[in-house]
């Protein structure tokens, strides 16, 4: 069992009454901090559990720094809480922060976050973003209470498996498969503002990334790339400025294709011009995150 | 007696659910990741498959997902287990095929009628929905 697992971590790690203990998530594998972070979870809104596999999945494709990511620890080395810290460029992302139920309201999750903040600045940060899900009030007051400001509503919604109905079959004259050189050029047109998890970076770190090309009757050509596994479509991503009628095509052949395919897609803007096209497709609201920026300069 | 299977990951939940279940007699398997849980649905025809929404593996609807793909599992009762808000809860598991969802945490006075109420298919009231 592991010392996560069993409750503390190791004992030669220093204490300090004022500082408390903060200790790199460098020095612990990904199924003890796996292990943490459901512990932490357990009855939030949306608890989403992870394994070591999982948790080294989303360090290595979202560029989480595990030496600016942090557990809290009390005096008996028992774990506090957890936080994570992605690095791109100038950019910060917060991510993974929970709180082990018992340690709540006793300022931890502050001082993990201001933790973070600190770790941003040292490594010249000039903005920090997060995304907290909508109706975790404690959260958003405390994220608010240390500057970030809320800057968009983002969607995570699904689509069980199932073949597309054949009454909004659209138009398409061409469809073609993208090879890995046209993936990396669609996504390099890309130039409006996404979530962390759904940006270039994070997409071309994707395991089986695919995509397709198609055009429409009227001329317009867009695209869509998606990444793809043995059960799950994942990580959709369609052209900027994508018109309602080209992602219901390239919605439509997607699924068309892969009719016995589960699909997750996370961080969808509110008021995104594929949104009709989700619906028409039959995509579900799962939950709803809010995503807000702290300036550092 | 029935055959249940329980895909559930949390540790406590699962062992109460199990306690419950047992105490009315019911023949209780608990998986805790959604691969565990599958592996063994390919080879077993359970009565009523209990499942977490949130694995720590492959999510509990995708997991429904390949229950329902399944020729052999295509009548048995799935029940989503679930602390989402029940709007959410009732359109997710309806759209995945679900006969119904219990909400967490677990009532320890109702919990046990509640499933039964499934393999009975007649639903108690209050948290527990039927999904269409």
């Amino acid at each position: 069992m592991s010392s996560i697992q069993s409750g503390r971590v190791s004992p030669s790690v220093k204490y300090d009454r004022s500082q408390g203990l903060y200790v790199p998530a460098r020095s612990f594998t990904y199924d003890e901090l796996a292990a943490l972070y459901n512990q932490t979870r357990l009855d939030y809104i949306v608890p989403m559990p992870m394994n070591g596999k999982r948790m080294a999945d989303y360090v290595q494709q979202y560029d989480v720094d595990l030496d600016a990511s942090t557990l809290s620890l009390a005096e008996d080395r028992m774990p506090r809480g957890v936080i994570m810290l992605a690095l791109r460029e100038d950019r910060s992302w917060i991510t993974r922060l929970g709180l082990v139920a018992e340690q709540r309201r006793h300022k931890v999750g502050q001082s993990l976050m201001e933790k973070s903040i600190e770790n941003s600045r040292q490594r010249h940060v000039n903005r920090i973003q997060l995304e907290v899900i909508k109706g975790n009030e404690p959260a958003y007051r405390l994220f608010e209470k240390l500057g970030f400001t809320e800057i968009g509503e983002l969607k995570v919604i699904r689509r069980p498996p199932g073949m597309p109905g054949l009454d909004i079959a659209p138009a398409v004259d061409s469809l073609t498969p993208l090879d890995a050189s046209g993936i990396q050029e669609c996504l390099s047109l890309r130039d409006e503002r996404v979530a962390w998890t759904e940006e270039t970076s994070s997409l071309l770190k994707s395991r089986d990334l695919r995509g397709m090309a198609a055009s429409l009757p009227t001329g317009e050509n867009g695209w869509l790339v998606y990444q793809y596994s043995a059960f799950e479509l994942t990580h959709v991503a369609l052209n900027p400025a994508v018109s309602e009628d080209m992602a219901l095509a390239l919605l439509y052949s997607l699924h068309k294709q892969y009719p016995m395919h589960d699909t997750k897609i996370e961080n969808v803007p509110v008021g995104h011009t594929a949104v009709p096209a989700f619906r028409a497709l039959g995509y579900l609201d799962a939950f709803s995150r809010i995503e807000m920026v702290l300036h550092l300069r | 007696m029935a055959h249940i299977v329980l895909i559930e990951d949390n540790p406590q939940t699962a062992r109460m659910a199990t306690r419950l279940l047992r105490d009315r007699s019911h023949d209780v398997q608990s998986f805790q990741t959604g691969e565990e849980g599958l592996l063994a649905l390919f080879s077993s025809s359970p009565d009523l498959i209990l499942m977490d929404l949130g694995l720590p593996d492959i999510d509990g609807q995708t997991v429904i997902a390949l229950i329902r793909q399944q020729p052999t599992l295509a009548g048995t009762p799935v029940i989503a287990f679930t602390a989402w808000s029940p709007d959410v809860a009732r359109n997710m598991a309806k759209a995945y095929g679900c006969d119904g969802v219990i909400a967490k945490p677990i009532d320890t006075r109702m919990f046990a009628q509640q499933v039964e109420a499934f393999l009975h298919s007649s639903p108690v009231e209050d948290s527990t929905a039927k999904a269409e």
